[in-house]
């Protein structure tokens, strides 16, 4: 699908919108309105461009940020849950161990552990991937060649 | 000195192995856990002995802050070269790839850019001299 510059711009105006704040909740109905795209295309053409829903999109950046408030430790687990915009202590919960590995209240203690400077988060927390090559096993830097177990006819 | 190993940061690395592999093509070299994350790596089938591209999670909020300013002024992260772009064009348009630019010729060069549903645009080149 080729998009148009101005469908590319809504698309992108649409998840500033997404991302938003709670208070400002908008339905992904007027969000669509909003961008002037109908909403069957506008959820359509969103997933095409971004990989996920805008409702998923919504999910994962209340998610992302409760675990950056997390991470900062100035907030109970309900405090959060609330701030980033989610009615249910119990679908938050679940929701943010599904994608984190670990229950909020996990995250949180472990977060506290090891953030020693407030606002200053460790590289365990918020990696950049190419910082953790030197645990990897020796493997991971053979060429397809040498990890043959056999030379190839 | 060599350039052997270059990365891109993506939304979701689970995401990210699918499409750059069944949609795009390439080959996972490396899949190791680290931490809450993966080392994630993809080779080029044509040469995978040559560069090794890494799907990095963009978790660092810096980072999903850059990635989203360069998508929003349609700058692409990374340059993928091909030798039938019109080809590659038709493909990958029919498997559902979204493109911002459909194959345009700009000088030494044919482009066209598309996006890798990981918060990414990525230019697809071929050189025409």
């Amino acid at each position: 699908m080729l998009l148009a510059g101005y469908t590319f711009r809504n698309l992108c105006r649409a998840r500033e919108l997404l991302a938003g704040s709670p208070e400002e909740h908008l339905s992904i109905k007027s969000i669509a309105r909003e961008v002037a795209i109908s909403p069957y295309h506008f959820i359509r053409q969103f997933e095409a461009v971004f990989g996920m829903t805008p409702h998923q999109f919504r999910i994962q950046s209340r998610l992302d940020r409760a675990k950056l408030l997390l991470a900062l430790g100035e907030h109970s687990v309900t405090e959060v849950c609330m701030e980033v915009g989610f009615s249910s202590l119990g679908s938050f919960s679940d929701l943010f161990t599904r994608k984190f590995g670990s229950p909020p209240s996990a995250y949180k203690r472990r977060a506290r552990s090891m953030v020693q400077v407030p606002g200053n988060f460790p590289q365990e927390l918020f990696p950049g991937c190419l910082s953790l090559m030197g645990a990897l096993p020796a493997a991971a830097f053979r060429n397809f060649q040498e990890a043959r177990p056999f030379p190839l006819r | 000195m060599r350039i052997k190993l270059t990365s891109l940061m993506v939304d979701d690395q689970d995401k990210a192995l699918k499409f750059y592999t069944d949609i795009l093509g390439f080959r996972k070299k490396n899949e190791f856990p680290a931490g809450a994350y993966k080392w994630l790596t993809v080779v080029s089938p044509e040469r995978p002995d040559d560069i090794e591209l890494s799907l990095e999670p963009n978790a660092n909020p810096a980072a999903k802050t850059f990635q989203q300013a360069m998508f929003e002024q349609k700058i692409p992260l990374a340059a993928f070269e091909v030798s039938d772009i019109e080809k590659e064009y038709a493909r990958l348009a029919s498997a559902g790839v979204v493109f911002t630019t459909k194959p345009t010729r700009m000088g030494p060069v044919t482009i066209a850019v598309l996006s890798d549903t990981c918060g990414n645009l990525i230019q697809l080149y071929q050189p025409t001299i």
